[in-house]
């Protein structure tokens, strides 16, 4: 079963077309790569799937649903079922780590003690138990990264974005954190991973869609 | 920890942003205690002219030598005038008694005098609705119109002049409480407009979590309340504070100021006025930002 069905999906910016008639389909429980030259359209795929933007052209599935279909009010329960590791971060200046994680599981309602062992967890998780009290600021590059991922997969969403979730590691620590995406996979979670990194997608056997200038130009097995 | 995570944000808030804070709740706070040293002097000038309209009376003085049937005559006709409330007849022999009574030190003011030069007169009092400079006029000129009625003496410019001062007291008064009442909204709609925008970053990303409309408006209204608290108590405690310590004080040198009331009840519900305010600013704001 399809769990998120792109239908030649067109998208432009003010006087630029960043996606054109992309058709692909993701099942459920999968993990896909989508990579291409910087610019090439990647990001706004994705920001398509959490409704960050909307298409000019062709239509959107996510589960069962046409994403222009939704209403206003419906949007955030739809987000609440994706974890998104942006591209640009978007961590909270002003709140230490523990809070930037917390705050995904606060939007969700979620009791306090269970948000303090949850947002542990997840520190444990990425090697950051450490730095529950930092501010971000004070982090490295790719310490911010791995709070993103934190914050992105710590309320166990139905589907997990990752836009170059390794782009500040070293190859190392990027081994790390596709060993979590990966355990994250299995245990149900449909995940997509926007990357330059071949190294991410070299023999895993996943699926590696190739965007360029906004169109859909390969499929492969990685 | 089990407040709701809404009042944590907003209380992040007002202390992350104490400055503009602060000089809403100052803002607020003065606005209230004009509004309600307005208030208070309405009242006070509406409480001390009160009842002096019931004392008005008219006084009819009666023809010179005019008949008993005459007389009687004028008597029915005004008890038939629904502005007349009580009416009193006083033949000048009691009137000459009585004004001599109240000079009795003076009783060579009378002397030589073989005639009483004072006449028959008629003392009028109105019912509350008929007192009002138009209604007393009209009065005195029907009254005019009975034969044997020579003339008709009451307080006219008094009357005029206590009446514009009770409509002119209280539409300043309403004025003044509208006026601030809409400047109090203003700010706190200004206030958790500025707020919003400081915040905007931080907002698109809880969208982008996946936060309601409920979410992320709930700090702000709580803010605004809050602001509209403070104010409103900051003010409770300034109004108390000009009673007891300025119009008391000032009452044991000049009695005048002994007679001042001070409602303090209407007072205890400054606070709720500036939750109202504040929260009704917050809301106005919320509902014209895009976000
Ligand atoms: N908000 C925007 N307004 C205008 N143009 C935009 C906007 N976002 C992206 N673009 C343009 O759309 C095209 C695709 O951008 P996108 O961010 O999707 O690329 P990308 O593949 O993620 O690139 P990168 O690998 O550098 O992250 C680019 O040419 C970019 O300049
Ligand atoms: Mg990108």
């Amino acid at each position: 079963m399809d769990l998120i069905q792109f239908q030649n999906v067109g998208k432009d910016y003010d006087n630029q077309t960043a996606l054109r008639d992309v058709t692909l389909s993701v099942g459920k429980g999968e993990m896909i790569f989508i990579t291409g030259p910087s610019g090439s359209g990647k990001t706004t795929l994705l920001k398509l799937v959490y409704l960050a933007e909307k298409p000019d052209r062709g239509a959107i599935y996510v589960g069962d649903v046409e994403t222009e279909t939704l209403r206003e009010s419906q949007i955030p329960l739809l987000r609440r079922t994706i974890g998104v590791v942006f591209q640009d971060f978007r961590l909270l200046d002003n709140r230490n780590v523990f809070e930037n994680i917390a705050i995904a599981l606060r939007i969700r309602g979620i009791a306090e003690k269970e948000v303090k062992t949850k947002v542990f967890d997840t520190l444990k998780m990425v090697n950051l138990r450490h730095k529950a009290d930092a501010y971000p600021r004070t982090l490295s590059g790719g310490e911010q990264q791995r709070v993103v991922i934190a914050r992105a997969i710590v309320a166990d969403p139905t589907v997990l974005l990752a836009d170059e979730p390794t782009g500040n590691l070293d190859p190392g620590t990027a081994e790390g954190v596709m060993r979590t995406f990966k355990e994250i996979n299995a245990r149900g979670t449909t995940v997509l991973i926007a990357t330059h990194n071949r190294e991410l997608y070299r023999n895993t056997g996943r699926r590696v869609f190739t965007l360029d200038s906004g169109s859909l130009v390969g499929e492969v097995l990685g | 920890m089990s407040l709701p995570y809404s009042v944590t944000l907003a209380l992040q808030s007002l202390t992350r942003e104490k400055w503009i804070n602060l000089i809403s709740v100052l803002t607020i706070a003065s606005a209230l205690l004009i509004i309600s040293i307005a208030a208070f002097v309405v009242y006070n000038i509406d409480a001390a002219t009160r009842s002096l309209p019931e004392r008005f009376s008219m006084v009819l003085y009666l023809d010179d030598d005019i008949q008993k049937d005459r007389i009687d005559g004028v008597i029915t006709a005004l008890r038939r005038n629904s502005a007349v409330r009580s009416l009193r007849y006083i033949p000048k022999e009691e009137a000459l008694r009585e004004l001599k009574s109240v000079l009795k030190n003076s009783t060579y003011v009378f002397e030589g005098l073989d005639e009483n030069p004072l006449p028959d007169t008629l003392e009028l009092k109105l019912r509350k609705e008929a007192i009002g400079p138009e209604a007393v006029r009209r009065l005195s000129d029907e009254a005019l119109k009975i034969k044997g009625v020579r003339e008709v003496d009451y307080g006219e410019k008094f009357l005029a002049a206590l009446h514009s001062l009770r409509a002119g007291t209280k539409t300043v008064g309403i004025a003044l409480i509208v006026i601030l009442s809409t400047g109090i909204i203003f700010v706190c709609y200004s206030t958790v407009k500025i707020l919003f925008y400081r915040r905007k970053e931080e907002i698109e990303t809880f969208k982008l979590l996946g936060a309601t409309r409920a979410f992320i408006r709930a700090p702000f209204l709580i803010e605004g309340g809050a602001i509209g608290l403070a104010g409103g108590l900051i003010s409770l405690f300034g109004i108390f504070a000009f009673y007891y310590a300025i119009l008391l004080r000032l009452s044991v040198t000049m009695p005048v100021f002994k007679a001042v009331l001070f409602p303090s009840g209407p007072f205890l519900l400054l606070p709720g006025v500036g939750i109202f305010l504040g929260v009704a600013g917050a809301a106005i704001a919320l509902g014209r930002l895009r976000y």
